[in-house]
């Protein structure tokens, strides 16, 4: 065997093994002509190595990319396959969007509870004329931290707050930054009108002051008009709320990546025998 | 079996050359790789992966189809239909509009070959 044609079937042998790279259908319906076809060039002399050998491996990684994505597509991108992806992927997203809302309404609703008996008891009191219901600061036990009032950024107890029927504060076991908070005069027409409201509140606005309170504003009626804000701080309810969020986004990307995983699989085992 | 839908012009460098060699005649593989690489071909590179992927594609398309004649066992042999002569007539009529207003604008010398 002369240089050339070791040098010929060595190329030939390279290019046949190349072939494997190919898909399966693609292989079987084209490989034994496309190695003819490097054969032939082989045999041309009018097309030198130094140009044929560059042109076949520059069609070799085009032609390889090509093929298999044409393949993929025609094995993932049929209607059914894709429908059905789209369908588990619309329900993962509504119940991971579930899974974040109804705990999250929960812990909030939650969060309410000692302040929504407190406030409408004092309110109860009060318009029964018993004045001595009106919150003292030194009411609270040691959670006040010894100043005797619970400072509303620090502490989590509950604590309450009366004002009178123009919403000026009369007595309160809290304050924060040193002041007593005054809800907007807003939540105050409201709960003329409604007797009572629950809303998350924050007081001071900006990053550095984010306090939100659950608070629930009770109105006193009777011969002095007025109104009980019980609160407290939402911090824990909130880190809670965070933590659900987080456990839910983690499900949600499970949940997609498991309906991902699961449509590779199901299309490539049921993919046309033809592509 | 003839699913894929027909390309509309611009055609690829590489369909258009296939079509142009085949216009011919049947020819196999390395033919059509030669006659795209002459630069009255289209003076195309091709490539045995990137004829025989379009091969495919265009027999899916209906443009092409296999002779069913053959000098070797993996020599194989490939012809035009009717509806891959209509796709290269539009394309050539296409570039030939182009071709003449090119010439109209002094961009080609009249009535010659670039």
């Amino acid at each position: 065997m002369s240089e050339s044609q070791f040098q010929h079937a060595r190329l030939e042998r390279f290019y046949a093994a190349a072939m494997r790279l190919y898909p399966p259908p693609f292989r079987e319906a084209f490989a034994p002509a496309m190695r003819q076809a490097f054969h032939d060039a082989l045999l041309d002399r009018s097309l030198s190595r130094r140009t044929l050998i560059p042109l076949v491996l520059r069609d070799l990684v085009t032609s390889l990319a090509k093929e298999h994505l044409s393949t993929a597509r025609e094995t993932f991108s049929r209607p059914a396959l894709l429908f059905n992806a789209l369908v588990l992927g619309a329900l993962a997203t509504g119940l991971a969007f579930a899974l974040n809302a109804i705990p999250q309404q929960v812990l909030r609703l939650g969060a309410n509870d000692p302040q929504i008996a407190m406030a409408t008891d004092v309110a109860t009191a009060l318009e029964q004329g018993n004045r001595n219901a009106i919150p003292q600061p030194d009411t609270l036990p040691a959670l006040a931290g010894g100043a005797g009032k619970v400072d509303i950024a620090r502490s989590l107890s509950p604590f309450v707050i009366v004002y009178d029927d123009r919403g000026q504060p009369l007595a309160s076991q809290a304050q924060l930054n040193g002041k007593i908070p005054v809800p907007p005069s807003g939540v105050f027409s409201y709960v003329r009108t409604h007797q009572q409201d629950r809303i998350s509140w924050q007081p001071v606005l900006g990053r550095d002051n984010g306090v939100r309170i659950a608070a629930v504003i009770q109105r006193v009626d009777g011969p002095h008009p007025g109104f009980v804000l019980a609160g407290r701080n939402m911090r824990e309810v909130e880190s809670r709320e965070a933590l659900v969020g987080q456990l839910a986004g983690l499900t949600w990307i499970g949940m997609l990546g498991v309906i991902l995983v699961g449509t590779l699989v199901f299309g490539w085992f049921s993919r046309p025998k033809t592509a | 079996m003839v699913t894929g839908i027909a390309p509309a012009p611009p055609l690829s460098p590489a369909v258009f050359a296939i079509l142009l060699s085949l216009a011919e005649g049947e020819k196999h593989g390395y033919q059509m790789m030669k006659d795209a690489r002459a630069p009255e071909g289209g003076g195309v590179k091709l490539g045995p992966g990137t004829l025989y992927g379009s091969l495919d594609r265009m027999m899916l398309a209906g443009l092409v189809a296999e002779s069913g004649l053959s000098d070797d066992e993996r020599r194989r042999y490939y012809r035009l239909t009717k509806l891959g002569h209509s796709v290269l007539a539009a394309e050539l009529e296409r570039l030939d509009a182009a071709v003449a207003s090119a010439r109209s604008l002094g961009l080609l010398p009249q009535g010659g070959r670039s």
